[in-house]
């Protein structure tokens, strides 16, 4: 999660019993060094890094990991096949978040370890389809174990994931508002207030759709993208800086906050153990009752 | 049947655009696929010419696809 799953959230997530992310975003590679590092120093658990297609600095990104020993590498809004290569040879396990079942089996051909299905109730780069329907497409259609990812913020949601075919869960918008997420306070605030139809998914006409809490910059964006005189470039120039304007500055206007529907049923600040636990509680407790639905 | 034309009768089984309109010249954006159709297609001609496609930029139109599986036939 760009600006926002550092050291701090990795390996609290890690120490909490989940797998943490530090999340490569947009950022330069030597600010991945450090937080990589910090992150050993906190922790001796296995974490993992996760890398956006879309960074400008990708490449360099992509050899951090590779030069740091990382042992796990999610990959985000596009496609890794051009790493897979020199991650594998690595030793590195590769899960990429995938929107379809084609690219679902095309990442099981180049080695990915699982995929990661994420559905468009997720908060960031989304793809066109739900998680109810695309975690069981694709896993019918790859051996590797799948991971379900969007709208998944409760026991609820990882009991059904495991239901759909996943082996496992990932969650973004929960722990936003985990204490050691460093984010500003009104991001949080922002997700603890929100209600089901508070995200709004912007840029579909340039092809990456971002799904984001209402706000005067997803207003204004929206705007913009159905007037035919904006052209793209000036459409991607207006998304630019705004995660990080949202995250470290906490600005309600020009921010752009993303998160997914699942923010509706973010109720409360909590250290990130206490959340995984408390999914899988539930999850657990859920899972046992089934029986009350067989004759 | 040649690469060229077994390639147009998968790409008019995936679309609704009829075989007489996919030329080698046409591209996927004018056939109507965006990024993720044209991986899906990739896909369907890895199953049915048994080769593996580099998915990179220069696959913009049908003539591409057929020239990289053409040469990977040989
Ligand atoms: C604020 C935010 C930033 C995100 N940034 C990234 C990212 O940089 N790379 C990525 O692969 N996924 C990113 N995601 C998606 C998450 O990794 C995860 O798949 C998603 O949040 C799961 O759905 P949920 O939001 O319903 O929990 C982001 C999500 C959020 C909420």
């Amino acid at each position: 999660m760009a600006w926002i799953a550092d050291a701090s959230l990795a390996t609290a997530v890690s120490e909490g019993g989940g797998l943490g992310l530090i999340a490569a975003m947009n950022a330069d590679p030597e600010w991945l060094r450090t937080e990589i590092r910090l992150a050993k120093e906190l922790t001796k658990k296995p974490f993992g890094v996760n890398i956006m297609m879309k960074s400008p600095f990708v490449d360099a990104v992509a050899q951090v990991v590779v030069e740091e020993g990382v042992q796990i590498v999610t990959t985000g809004a596009g496609n890794p096949e051009r790493f897979m290569q020199s991650w594998l040879a690595a030793g590195i396990k590769v899960l990429p978040v995938v929107p379809s079942v084609a690219i679902a089996r095309r990442m099981e051909n180049y080695g990915a370890a699982a995929v990661i299905a994420e559905g468009c109730e997720s908060g960031g780069h989304i793809g066109e389809l739900t998680t109810m329907a695309l975690v069981p497409l694709v896993s019918d259609a790859v051996s590797i174990p799948v991971v379900a990812a969007g709208g998944i913020a409760d026991g609820r949601g990882v009991a059904a994931a495991f239901m759909l075919g996943a082996v496992g869960v990932q969650v973004g918008t929960r722990f936003l508002v985990a204490n050691e997420c460093t984010v500003h306070p009104n991001y949080k605030q922002k997700i603890l207030n929100a209600k089901d139809i508070d995200t709004v998914a912007t840029g579909k006409r340039l092809g990456h759709p971002v799904r984001a809490l209402k706000n005067k910059f997803t207003e204004e964006f929206l705007k913009k993208e159905y007037d035919p005189n904006t052209s793209f470039e000036e459409l991607e120039a207006l998304g630019v800086g705004a995660l990080r304007l949202a995250a470290k500055e906490g600005d309600l206007e020009q921010g752009c906050f993303i998160a997914g529907q699942s923010a509706a049923f973010v109720k409360k600040e909590q250290p990130a153990a206490q959340i995984i636990r408390e999914m899988i509680t539930e999850a657990e407790n859920l899972l046992r009752g089934t029986n009350q639905w067989l004759k | 049947m040649n690469v060229f034309e077994k390639v147009a009768e998968i790409i008019a089984n995936h679309t609704d655009t009829p075989v007489a309109d996919i030329t080698m010249e046409a591209s996927f954006e004018e056939i109507g696929l965006d990024s993720l159709d044209i991986v899906d297609l990739v896909m369907a001609m890895e199953d049915t010419f048994s080769v593996k496609i580099e998915l990179s930029q220069s696959i913009k139109k049908v003539g591409d696809l057929v020239t990289v599986i053409e040469s990977l036939k040989q």
